[in-house]
């Protein structure tokens, strides 16, 4: 019950940023699938693992390779699909936090925000690496599939 | 029908093509590329360097560089597909070079958007953090449904008045921060942190931070931490917003309750 609410306020979300984004209509609903899959996932393990790095590094991988495949199907760029769907995983709120602290001069609150925010803008960065490197083993798989003419990477 | 196309021509295209691309928030890997293919498939040698803040075209044979200057600007994805299907067509050959200019200058012209309703919406969408699920209250949600609505406005607006890059984001935490007090201290919302954190959802830089991290391990270390450093002094700007607009309502509301 709850995943299915995390799912559906999170796709959401994704094409909510996708119309603030301005992305290409025909990949609304592709941005969305992926960002609210991206969330359950980052759901999912969280009850298993309470850390930062573990949830949002599988987000990344599931949002790296769906947004790949759905670059393929749909003909975007696959950084249309990468900006909307990782609205509701980024540390933005993290970072605001850390800098509000730093304009209250909490120092310790600041860096305790400040690293949080690395640690997970470097995880999803390196789980988009490892997404990559998965799909350019499928790649020729899904392309024999589609049949289409050279796409996008 | 190749002949035709001088050098010059190639390259102040390349220029146009980069400076859309790079403004409409593409990864200054794709810039290059695009524009490398684009110089391929005029057939002429096109070398690129993109960064953030300027973008550089030549072609290899001769020493005459063009440089494009760039600013930062807000996400316009709908320009970057664009752009990618026309260069695309292009390097297949079903579009030649002149019609590729002319649609190029077309993109570049075009207010592409979505119309404003859809936007307030989206942004309000974007307000109800699922981050926030279970965590804070229902009512709390809902109420940064709104909030993160006339926030996300007031930013936009603001960006339009004033120039002075970093204010518009500061005016939208600004705006945030003074409705969630005032929600807090009229006893509507039951917490303010929950309800500022969920509604600057659109406002806060966390995408372009994570897009930075990805050009630093892409090895385009400039443009990362130029969009890093740029990220940090938003939030930054936000964050004082915020602060400004709590302190200035608790003040209000000593003054009347006092």
């Amino acid at each position: 019950m709850h995943v299915l609410v995390e799912f559906i306020v999170s796709l959401a979300s994704t094409v909510g940023f996708g119309l603030i984004t301005n992305i290409p209509r025909r990949s609304l609903l592709p941005a969305g699938i992926t960002g609210s899959m991206a969330w359950t996932v980052y759901y999912l393990v969280l009850q298993v693992n309470h850390g930062l790095i573990l949830p949002n590094f599988f987000a990344a991988i599931v949002i790296g390779i769906l947004g790949n495949i759905s670059a393929v199907l749909f003909k975007v760029p696959v950084n249309i699909i990468y900006v909307p769907s990782l609205v509701s995983l980024v540390p933005g709120g993290i970072l605001y936090l850390g800098m509000r602290s730093f304009t209250l001069g909490q120092e310790s609150h600041t860096s305790e925000y400040l690293f949080n925010t690395l640690t997970i803008a470097i995880a999803l960065a390196v789980g988009f690496v490892v997404a990559e490197v998965i799909f350019y083993r499928i790649k020729p798989l899904l392309m024999k599939l589609v049949q289409a003419p050279k796409t996008s990477d | 029908m190749e002949k035709s196309i001088t050098e010059d021509d190639v390259i102040s295209l390349c220029g146009k093509v980069g400076k859309i691309l790079l403004t409409s928030g593409a990864e200054t890997s794709r810039v290059e590329s695009t524009v490398e293919y684009i110089g391929k498939a005029a057939h002429y040698d096109i070398a690129c360097h993109a960064t953030i803040t300027a973008l550089f075209v030549g072609t290899n044979n001769q020493s005459r560089t063009h440089l494009v200057k760039v600013q930062l600007g807000d996400w316009n994805l709908q320009k970057v597909d664009e752009i990618n299907t026309v260069s695309r067509k292009f390097v297949r050959g079903q579009l030649d070079f002149h019609t590729l200019k002319e649609s190029v200058e077309k993109i570049d012209r075009k207010e592409i958007d979505f119309n404003w309703p859809l936007k307030i919406i989206g942004a309000g969408f974007v307000s109800v953090a699922p981050m926030l699920l279970f965590k804070a209250t229902w009512t709390d949600l809902s109420y940064a449904f709104f909030v993160g609505i006339i926030g996300y406005l007031g930013a936009v607006l603001a960006g339009y008045r004033i120039k002075t890059p970093y204010v518009a984001a500061g005016c939208g935490g600004f705006i945030v921060g003074f409705l969630a007090a005032t929600l807090q201290f009229s006893g509507l919302g039951s917490s303010a942190g929950n309800i500022i954190v969920s509604a600057l959802m659109p406002l806060v830089p966390g995408v372009a931070i994570t897009n930075s991290f990805r050009e630093i391990i892409d090895r385009n270390t400039i443009s990362g931490v130029v969009r890093a450093v740029d990220a940090v002094i938003i939030a930054g700007s936000i964050g004082a917003g915020v602060v400004i607009g709590t302190s200035l309502c608790k003040l209000i509301f000593a003054w009347i309750g006092g």
